[in-house]
């Protein structure tokens, strides 16, 4: 157990050439990219909150514990996302280290008011996880590398046990017969009854089209699925590691295709993971940097013909 | 302690705390999940659908009740998404109801008309699937009636009163 524990640290958090450009600016774009999502996220739901909810019907999360329903009025929602906002940026700033946690705690109270309405989302799980990743590293750590190099390797860790926890669920949940087509079918006709409440109209996908007219094609898209969340876990090691993030990508494709859902934040965010932006970017400001960087230019010597 | 090692005893420690939040609020301590959506598969399932209605049938009495399939339902199509309504809200609130108790049809009357009134009197549909042999059978049902001098619900939805409860006893 202690070696296993040992090897996999060193598959998390021990990475090659590390302090690079590259990895400098892929880390603050990554930074960026879960402080803006945290942001719009607390602000569509705290102007949805405003106009739209009244009462608690389900308690998620905190709460349980406090009686959420001051979110819904006096512009409450909106001043929250405000809140994740600027503690946010306190965090991104290195201003004060504490702020991302903080931050993560009014995202928290956030969501359980916005959700307080009975559907579980997951939807944000990720951008949230993020955020804790980030507000850790930065009270943990107080190099830029090691909190880069702990913020990957906590993301790549949680995100491969969640899909892989997904995965059991499925087959704790439902059994063997999980991919069984026939619960295409009915998933199908659900989306179908969403999409037709949301948009008044719904055209069937290619895909969709396949699996209406013949379940099996169905069996076959919820056994890549199934497999591909089970094996999710093997993003822990860097042998695999960009190969199951872009798998569980392509999961993430088929599951907009077969059941009109796109996790969007999910979605972008496993891309900014799913390949190595930061050797790119090196890559490309080296490129950047033989293209403009002149020869010098050299007179004929004497006695060259000219 | 090098950085490798500091790093894994704090994921360590965060997956106990992961694992006693999820254990201790049936899976879901957001942003910690067990991620159990779509687990239970082949299950009949519950939604809903809004219907626009004429602005004559605000008198619930012109309203038809009865169990419907999809190409026979009242009225015309209220798309949710130009209205700003999120569909799972709606749908959670029509399915997971087993009481439909004042506050509950307050409840979702607000989701379409808190702070504004209604465009026209609306419909809200419960639709029902389940699977039969090889196609899933859907079948709708009318549950409340929202105008904008008030909500009126399914006669055969509404709780019982209390003195029919006591009686039933």
């Amino acid at each position: 157990m202690s070696s296993f524990i040992k090897t996999l640290s060193q598959e998390l958090f021990t990475v090659g050439k590390s302090g690079t450009r590259g990895d400098r600016i892929y880390f603050r774009v990554v930074e960026l990219f879960l402080l803006a999502y945290a942001v719009w996220y607390c602000w569509t739901w705290g102007m949805y909150m405003q106009e739209n909810i009244t009462s608690v019907l389900l308690p998620l999360g905190i709460a349980q514990y406090i009686d959420v329903s001051f979110m819904f009025e006096n512009y409450f929602g909106p001043a929250n996302a405000i809140l994740v906002g600027v503690l946010g940026l306190l965090g991104f700033s290195r201003l004060w280290r504490p702020g991302y946690l903080f931050a993560l705690f009014a995202f928290h109270l956030q969501y359980v008011a916005r959700y307080s309405l009975g559907e579980i989302s997951h939807g944000s799980n990720l951008i949230g996880m993020g955020i804790l990743g980030l507000g850790i590293a930065l009270l943990a750590f107080r190099s830029e590398t090691n909190r880069q190099r702990f913020t990957f390797g906590f993301l790549y860790f949680f995100i491969g046990l969640g899909y892989t926890s997904a995965a059991v669920c499925k087959l704790i949940g439902t059994g063997i017969t999980w991919p069984d087509g026939h619960h295409l079918l009915m998933w199908i006709a659900e989306r179908k009854i969403d999409t037709l409440s949301k948009f008044g109209a719904f055209e069937p996908s290619i895909l969709q089209e396949l699996v209406l007219a013949d379940y099996r094609f169905g069996t076959l898209f919820l056994l890549i699925g199934l497999l591909t969340e089970a094996v999710s876990f093997g993003m822990w090691w860097r042998r695999y590691r960009y190969l199951v993030v872009m798998m569980v990508l392509g999961m993430h494709i088929g599951i907009y295709f077969t059941m009109n859902i796109f996790f969007h934040a999910s979605t972008y965010f496993l891309l900014l993971l799913a390949l190595p932006w930061n050797r790119m970017i090196d890559a490309a400001l080296a490129a950047a940097e033989d293209v403009s960087i002149p020869l010098p230019s050299q007179p004929p010597s004497r006695g060259e013909p000219t | 302690m090098n950085v490798s090692q500091k790093s894994i005893r704090i994921v360590g420690g965060i997956l106990v705390i992961y694992a006693l939040l999820v254990a201790t609020h049936l899976g879901e301590f957001w942003p910690f999940s067990i991620y159990p959506m779509f687990s239970q598969a082949g299950n009949p399932w519950s939604r809903s659908l809004v219907r626009e209605m004429p602005s004559d049938v605000a008198d619930a009495r012109k309203v038809s009740w009865t169990t419907t399939s999809l190409d026979s339902l009242a009225g015309d199509s209220y798309p949710l998404v130009p209205q700003g309504i999120n569909q799972n809200d709606v749908a959670n609130y029509v399915s997971k109801t087993e009481s439909w108790t004042p506050d509950r049809i307050q409840g979702l009357r607000s989701i379409f008309a808190k702070n504004r009134s209604l465009p026209s009197p609306l419909l809200v549909y419960r639709v029902r699937g389940r699977l039969a042999d090889d196609s899933v059978s859907v079948r709708a049902t009318p549950v409340l009636l929202l105008t904008n001098e008030g909500s009126h619900l399914n006669p055969s939805l509404a709780p019982p009163s209390p003195a029919s409860a006591s009686s039933a006893r």
